[in-house]
């Protein structure tokens, strides 16, 4: 056990750096921009130019460029550990609004995690159970629903239903969780909801389709002989098999959130990482990119990893070699 | 400088056509102005709060170096006063020079090279500085413009004009030589040449005042931008709280996070008696800025008395919705925002090396159309020369309806087009119809945001009747802007530039935009290529006729030096010339600056100097906002 995590951790260094290797070739080497553009004013000098390739660090070759972001991303820079450098947007260092936009997308994905797991396992439950019924047909055109309604859609029709029109929620934005902890909630159960809805829709679908698997099994049809409750055959038997593969999505999904959440973040103004790398996409902001790019592919790697130990303990089936 | 609608992320598509008819404006190019107005009873007190999807600095926020338009309304308005300033008001008043730090506006002596200002008496810094602002403040001011890690992007101004700081950039000297401070509220500036325009270089926030016991602390561009020091009516939030003591001490006003927010609260240093109510009401007690990454959210609080205003272009549905509902239009702002939207023609690649060819394009051009793909009037009106009116003294040209290539309606005029194409080379057959392959599918550079794609076709079919096609690429802004900002990329036409001022002196485009000399291999904005000679086509990479290139760089020069009426002259002749002789643009809208106010706004104000905002003189009703 300990020696499969110590490889499964060498190997998620090995990933980081194929990762960062590759988004570095993506933001540094290929863009047809030019980011000192952005700050030399519309009339530069060619000096001017040159002073600001410099104060950006692009006067070196790429390769050791990439090979100074690996060194500062490894043992820290001037601003502390990890090393991401600056902002060429705003000038300030980015791994301490990093580590506040990770909060923020933290508490939108675990807020929402815990919705649609309730809501995805709940629906897909109740549905296996009552197959063929109204309940079941109901439980699926829901889940129909949320899988095709675009987030940015749901997103300001929510707000204009219970924002504009019926004055229930306050309106977007982010108020932090040690300032005003009511008004951090009434600010997050919007986008929890809304994101929730898309991953429960899809959560009800794959818990439907495992648990009816599980439920035609030789061991349930033994545990009903032997006389249990079906709420024990259900709860303790056929859920448990059933949400084994859940966990794996659900590790995946969890992790893709911390650099995917970008339209919900949008829509209700959140100041997370999504929106971070979306607006550092557009100014050329290259340097956060990057850096919300390897925190992203940090957070699925150390998930997945999760996942694999998680899987041992929820399937005896599963062996470490 | 940089206009706020252009960076802005979420792009703005064109209004509806059934906006044609509204705003203002005429033909002529006039401001299309309903600035300074006033709702209620303009009041002290109270918050005016905004949102923006992204404040845009291109510098940090650094005064030395930033060069975004909205941050020099914030700037002039709210934080730092300069020698001189503006009113803040809409149009031609609002760019008309005042004193500010400065007791008067000085004449030039010395036969126009030296400036002297005398500074007012108790003008003082805001907290944590707290003292007297003083002449050596602007002397420290203007070292850091001509220190090169600073990375001042409006530098270029200044250096080559003022006597000694291109030594001082050069690290050849340690002070600016042309810079004396005889006593703490005089100081002398010693010129290379006579300049007309340096007087607005002196209103431009680079030269306010800056501390040297903290501005030393800031050596790196944009550094400065979380702790500027406040001599104007306001200060960042947490100015207050800032320890000074030492470099090392000093920590990031709390009032001003890069990603989320920006406050300004009342400097409780700054003396109304030192400044004029005309320049600065300075009314609410505070002004706060947030980032709204929802572009309809920001529009739908405005309306609903959440917010009061957005430095962001309204989105189409938002302007179409208020522009068509008499209720409502009192909400929707439109002043000329100085800014020149066009087509550009390279002179140094077939066909638009050949001047027929140019002046068949702008006669040929459905500038009615093309206002239409915008929106109509409320945009801006239509431009049929280079520089805005409002820029010219009084805020007319010369004469007001000029119009070398008259049509109907400006819908462009094919048979006026043909009659100029028949001396063109590239039509053999002297049909009006360019029966050369240097016509077919001619690359054109666009932008694939905003009303951009909407003008392609409009312009295809255009110059189709002139026998040019074209073969669009569109591209996002930047990537668009880097490709015609290239010489060696060789592009004969495009679309996607506009040109907005720096401050309000016709040089600030005709200088900028014509000078053969400041033409550059990377990042050049001189697109035409006007004054491009040989030697330099082969440096950048750029093409060369064999029949050259036409040249103002002399016209230029003696319009730099002049002052005064004859400057005006001057650079009216230039325009005419430049649009008759060289022809390097088809224009076609002077561009408005549309704002959106909450219904708490009691009174409005336009800032003509930025194009944006006068919000030195704007005031909220508490009672009316909401949250």
């Amino acid at each position: 056990m300990g020696r499969y995590i110590i490889r499964r951790v060498l190997w998620v260094v090995v990933v980081m750096l194929v990762v960062t290797f590759l988004a570095f070739l993506i933001f540094y080497v290929l863009p047809s921009s030019k980011p000192e553009n952005s700050f030399v004013g519309k009339a530069p000098t060619p000096e001017l130019i040159a002073q600001v390739r410099k104060d950006l660090g692009l006067n070196h070759p790429a390769i050791v460029q990439y090979g100074l972001f690996v060194k500062r991303l490894f043992l820290g820079d001037k601003y502390g550990w990890p090393g991401l450098g600056f902002s060429y947007n705003t000038k300030s260092p980015i791994r301490d609004e990093l580590i506040s936009r990770f909060w923020v997308t933290f508490g939108l994905a675990v807020g929402a995690a815990i919705i649609w797991l309730f809501l995805g396992i709940v629906i897909g439950t109740i549905s296996a159970l009552r197959r063929r019924t109204a309940m079941d047909r109901g439980a699926m055109g829901f889940a129909l629903l949320g899988v095709s309604t675009p987030v940015f859609f749901l997103g300001i029709l929510w707000l204009f239903v219970f924002w504009k029109t019926l004055h229930w929620i306050p309106g977007t934005g982010y108020v932090h969780l040690t300032d005003d902890p009511v008004g951090y909630f009434t600010h997050m159960i919007s986008p929890w909801f809304v994101l929730a809805l898309l991953f429960a829709a899809i959560y009800a679908r794959v818990v439907r389709g495992n648990m009816l698997d599980v439920l035609s099994e030789d061991y349930i049809r033994t545990a009903r002989a032997k006389g249990l409750t079906e709420r024990r055959v259900v709860v303790r038997h056929a859920l448990r098999a059933a949400l084994t593969p859940v966990v794996t999505l659900f590790g995946l999904d969890f992790g893709i959130l911390f650099g995917g959440a970008v339209v919900t973040e949008k829509v209700f103004n959140l100041p997370g990482l999504g929106n971070y790398i979306l607006d550092a996409a557009f100014q050329l902001d290259i340097p956060v990119a990057l850096a919300v790019t390897t925190v992203t592919a940090l957070v699925v790697a150390i998930m997945s990893l999760l996942v694999d130990i998680a899987y041992a303990y929820l399937d005896p089936r599963v062996t470490y070699s | 400088m940089r206009g706020k609608g252009l960076i802005a992320a979420i792009a703005v598509a064109g209004v509806t056509v059934a906006l044609a008819a509204c705003g203002g404006g005429g033909s002529g190019g006039s401001a299309n102005t309903n600035g300074n107005t006033t709702s209620g009873t303009a009041t002290k007190g109270g918050t005016y709060r905004m949102a923006t999807q992204d404040f845009g600095f291109t510098g940090a926020f650094d005064p030395s170096a930033e060069y975004l338009g909205w941050a020099f309304t914030l700037y002039g308005n709210l934080l730092i006063r300069t020698l001189l300033s503006y009113n803040h008001t809409a149009g031609a008043a609002g760019n008309v020079l005042v004193p500010d730090l400065a007791t008067s506006v000085p004449t030039p002596t010395n036969n126009g090279l030296t400036y002297t200002f005398k500074l007012k008496q108790g003008v003082k810094f805001g907290p944590p500085v707290n003292r007297a602002i003083t002449s050596k403040d602007i002397e420290f001011a203007m070292e850091r413009i001509a220190t090169p890690s600073v990375a001042a992007q409006y530098g270029f101004y200044y250096q080559p004009v003022i006597k000694g700081m291109a030594a001082f950039l050069a690290g050849k000297a340690k002070t600016i030589s042309g810079i004396q401070t005889p006593d703490d509220q005089t100081i002398v500036f010693n010129l290379t040449r006579p300049t007309g325009d340096f007087l607005n270089l002196m209103a431009m926030p680079a030269s306010g005042p800056i501390p040297p016991e903290v501005g030393k602390c800031f050596t790196q561009a944009g550094a400065y931008g979380r702790d500027v020091i406040a001599s104007g009516p306001y200060m960042i939030q947490g100015s207050d709280k800032v320890n000074i003591a030492s470099c090392s001490a000093i920590k990031p006003m709390s009032g001003y996070n890069p990603t989320q927010r920006l406050a300004f609260v009342r400097n409780p240093n700054y003396d109304p008696a030192t400044d004029s109510t005309k320049v600065r009401q300075a009314l609410p007690d505070g002004f706060v800025i947030t980032i709204d990454t929802n572009a309809k959210d920001i529009f739908d609080k405005i309306g609903a008395g959440a917010l009061e205003g957005s430095p962001d272009d309204p989105p189409a549905d938002i302007i179409a919705q208020y522009a068509s509902n008499s209720s409502k239009k009192q909400f929707l702002k439109t002043n000329s925002a100085d800014r020149t939207d066009f087509i550009y023609l390279n002179t140094t690649t077939p066909p638009f090396d050949d001047i027929h060819v140019r002046k068949a394009a702008n006669f040929v051009m459905d500038k009615a159309a093309l206002k239409l793909a915008w929106g109509g009037n409320i945009e801006g009106p239509v431009a049929n020369h280079i520089v805005p009116d409002v820029m010219y003294k009084g805020g007319q040209f010369d004469p007001g309806d000029y119009n070398p290539y008259p049509s109907t309606n400006s819908a462009g005029d094919v048979n006026a087009a043909k009659n100029e194409m028949k001396q063109s080379k590239y039509d053999a057959n002297k049909d009006g119809i360019c029966d050369s392959s240097v016509c077919k599918s001619i690359f054109f550079m666009n932008r694939s945001v905003q009303a951009y794609p909407k003008m392609t076709p409009i312009i295809q079919s255009s110059l189709a009747k002139i026998g040019i096609t074209l073969n669009p690429r569109e591209l996002p802004t930047s990537p668009a802007y880097t490709q015609i900002q290239t010489p060696s990329k060789h592009i004969p036409i495009g679309a996607n530039a506009g040109w907005g001022k720096d401050y309000p002196d016709p040089s600030t485009f005709l200088r900028t935009l014509f000078l053969g000399s400041n033409i550059l291999s990377s990042g050049n904005t001189n697109y035409s290529l006007i004054g491009l000679t040989s030697a330099k086509a082969k440096q950048i990479g750029a093409l060369f006729p064999a029949t050259g290139v036409p040249n103002v760089d002399a016209d230029i020069d003696k319009c730099t030096a002049q002052t005064g009426d004859a400057r005006n002259s001057c650079w009216i002749a230039l325009d005419k010339k430049l649009m008759e002789t060289v022809v390097p643009w088809i224009p076609y809208q002077f561009r408005n600056n549309v704002d959106l106010i909450g219904p708490a706004v009691t009174a409005y104000d336009f800032d003509q100097s930025t194009g944006e905002t006068g919000y030195a003189h704007v005031a909220v009703d508490q009672s009316k906002q909401s949250q």
